[in-house]
């Protein structure tokens, strides 16, 4: 095993490989506080990549209900409940939040699921800590987590008297998932024909079809089980970040690179995606006026889904502010009081930054702000609130405009036909 | 999943595991939702029916657990100060392409 830097947790930890960092990484931003489950992303990415004879439980863009539901079923308890066992009592944070941007989050002094393979798999090939998924468990994305379920010997059904049920006061949130394009992919390490490769330009995770075998070591190894068996062609597939888009080369971008199709098919405008600069030790260069890094790194709203996995995730999520924080701080880090505070009183430029999230299908490279009078003071839900007419303007690849966002009052104009009307 | 009757014994059986919410916790699912898409420019009747259709089973358990006059309330409060403007995106003069024609390659040429 070889040592790298993990900035998530703050700490060197053992890999498979030796560190080599793309020049620039797909990373993203899912504003969950938006999520409404409408299961547009899913199946944007359904009818894109994974309609064929095969692909039929593939769901490489999916949306969860969570704390209950997954897909494949329970993924997430039962690689935490692996990690436990491996390491019980030892999976904790130290430290305390701060600024840097190697150990925002403070260390995780727990174990990752590489160093737990160490310790308890045999034999050494066995360089991944995870789980097969029954097929059982890939089943059903989704499906009867937030209704009841059919009635018995009926498949594909809701009960039509399900509503009747009572309604439990509990929370829940959903959670929309996609490869995390890890810096440290735990499907490449597990990989015994080395069929699993990064790209160096974009950080892209890809499976070379004509490689793999279908072992399957890859889906096993994968903690946010993202990758997927295939059994007609006896391989696996996995997200593959929409790469004609990002890299311009599909006809519809016109050379520019345009955010993937689960991004662009986001009606509640969640979703964020880019390509974030990297520095020689891992870390994201710093690029102050890149949306991706403002949030992740300088307003700190949004969060890796569960760092201490290891992998280094390259997707980041602004948690829902209702949900229990302990259940937050398990999945995203001990970075989400001041993630939750910081969203529920935002600044004024994260208000404008907000302003960016789908305005265009164009990647984002940067934004600038030009600063506008206030036009509001006043409280909402008990908080204090102030609005700017901020304009803000976006910029693509080679420094071209891609569009500016301003706030207007609106202007109501009545019709010459109805002039006395309202 | 569980068409069968439930087995205690399964580990993976979800029985009666209770997680820890109350009112405040659903009334601020509530104001989350209607401050975000009071953001997005949806006018008030648009998220109200967010709440109503049963689809949307976050916002509609939140309007069926704190009632019709109560989220009516909170979308107004957003309204009152997200719905007072509109918020205006201009795409640059030359954003949209030249459309690229689609180049088919005829397999062995």
């Amino acid at each position: 095993m070889s040592t790298v830097k993990n900035w998530q947790l703050g700490r060197e930890m053992a890999y498979p490989y030796d560190a080599r960092y793309p020049e620039r990484q797909f990373a993203f931003v899912f504003n969950i506080n938006r999520c409404i489950a409408c299961q547009s992303c899913t199946m944007a990415c359904k009818s894109t990549w994974t309609f064929n004879k095969g692909q039929e439980h593939m769901w490489w863009a999916n949306v969860e209900t969570k704390p209950y539901g997954g897909y494949p079923q329970w993924w997430d308890v039962r690689i935490l409940e692996k990690l436990e066992e491996a390491n019980p009592g030892g999976q904790v944070w130290g430290g305390t939040p701060a600024d840097a941007r190697f150990g925002p989050y403070g260390t995780f002094e727990g174990q990752t699921v590489f160093e737990a393979a160490a310790r308890t798999l045999s034999p050494d090939s066995a360089r991944v800590l995870g789980y097969l998924p029954t097929d059982e468990e890939w089943n059903s994305p989704n499906i009867y987590e937030d209704n009841p379920i059919g009635k018995r010997g009926v498949r594909n059904a809701i009960d039509q008297t399900g509503e009747q049920l009572p309604v439990h006061n509990t929370w829940f949130f959903y959670l929309a998932r996609i490869c995390n394009h890890c810096s440290y992919p735990a499907c490449l390490a597990a990989c015994p024909r080395q069929a699993i490769y990064k790209r160096p330009e974009d950080g892209i995770v890809l499976i070379d079809q004509a490689e793999c075998r279908g072992y399957r070591k890859c889906v096993e190894a994968c903690p946010y089980k993202k990758t997927m068996y295939r059994g007609n062609t006896r391989t696996s597939e996995k997200c593959i970040a929409c790469y004609p888009r990002v890299e311009g080369t599909d006809p519809e971008t016109g050379g520019e690179p345009m955010e993937t199709r689960c991004m662009a098919a986001c009606i509640g405008q969640i979703r964020m995606q880019g390509l974030v600069q990297m520095a020689e030790d891992g870390t994201w260069a710093e690029d102050r006026y890149n949306p991706l890094y403002y949030l992740v790194h300088v307003a700190k709203v949004a969060l890796p889904l569960y760092p201490q996995f290891g992998t280094q995730p390259n997707g980041y999520y602004i948690p829902p502010r209702w949900v229990a924080r302990p259940y937050l701080r398990q999945m995203f880090g001990p970075g989400v009081d001041r993630a939750i505070e910081n969203y529920i009183s935002p600044s004024r430029e994260l208000l404008a930054v907000l302003q960016l999230f789908r305005r265009s299908n164009r990647i984002i490279f940067r934004y600038q702000i030009e600063e506008g009078p206030k036009i509001y003071e006043g409280s909402l839900h008990g908080r204090k609130v102030e609005l700017y007419n901020d304009t803000v303007i976006a910029f693509g690849k080679n420094g071209r405009e891609l569009f500016r966002t301003t706030v207007e009052e609106p202007v109501y104009v009545r019709p010459n036909v109805h002039a006395n009307s309202i | 999943m569980p068409y069968a009757d439930p087995e205690p014994d399964d580990p993976q059986e979800l029985v009666g595991v209770e997680w820890p919410g109350d009112e405040s916790v659903t009334r601020e699912m509530a104001e989350s939702f209607a401050d975000e898409f009071a953001q997005l420019g949806l006018p008030r009747a648009e998220i109200l029916a967010l709440y109503r259709q049963p689809e949307y089973s976050g916002a509609h358990r939140a309007w069926r657990l704190l009632g019709d006059d109560e989220i009516a309330r909170i979308v107004d409060e957003s309204l009152a100060v997200f719905g007072r403007f509109t918020w205006v995106v201009t795409d640059s003069a030359d954003d949209e392409p030249e459309p690229q024609p689609l180049r088919l390659y005829r397999r062995g040429s």
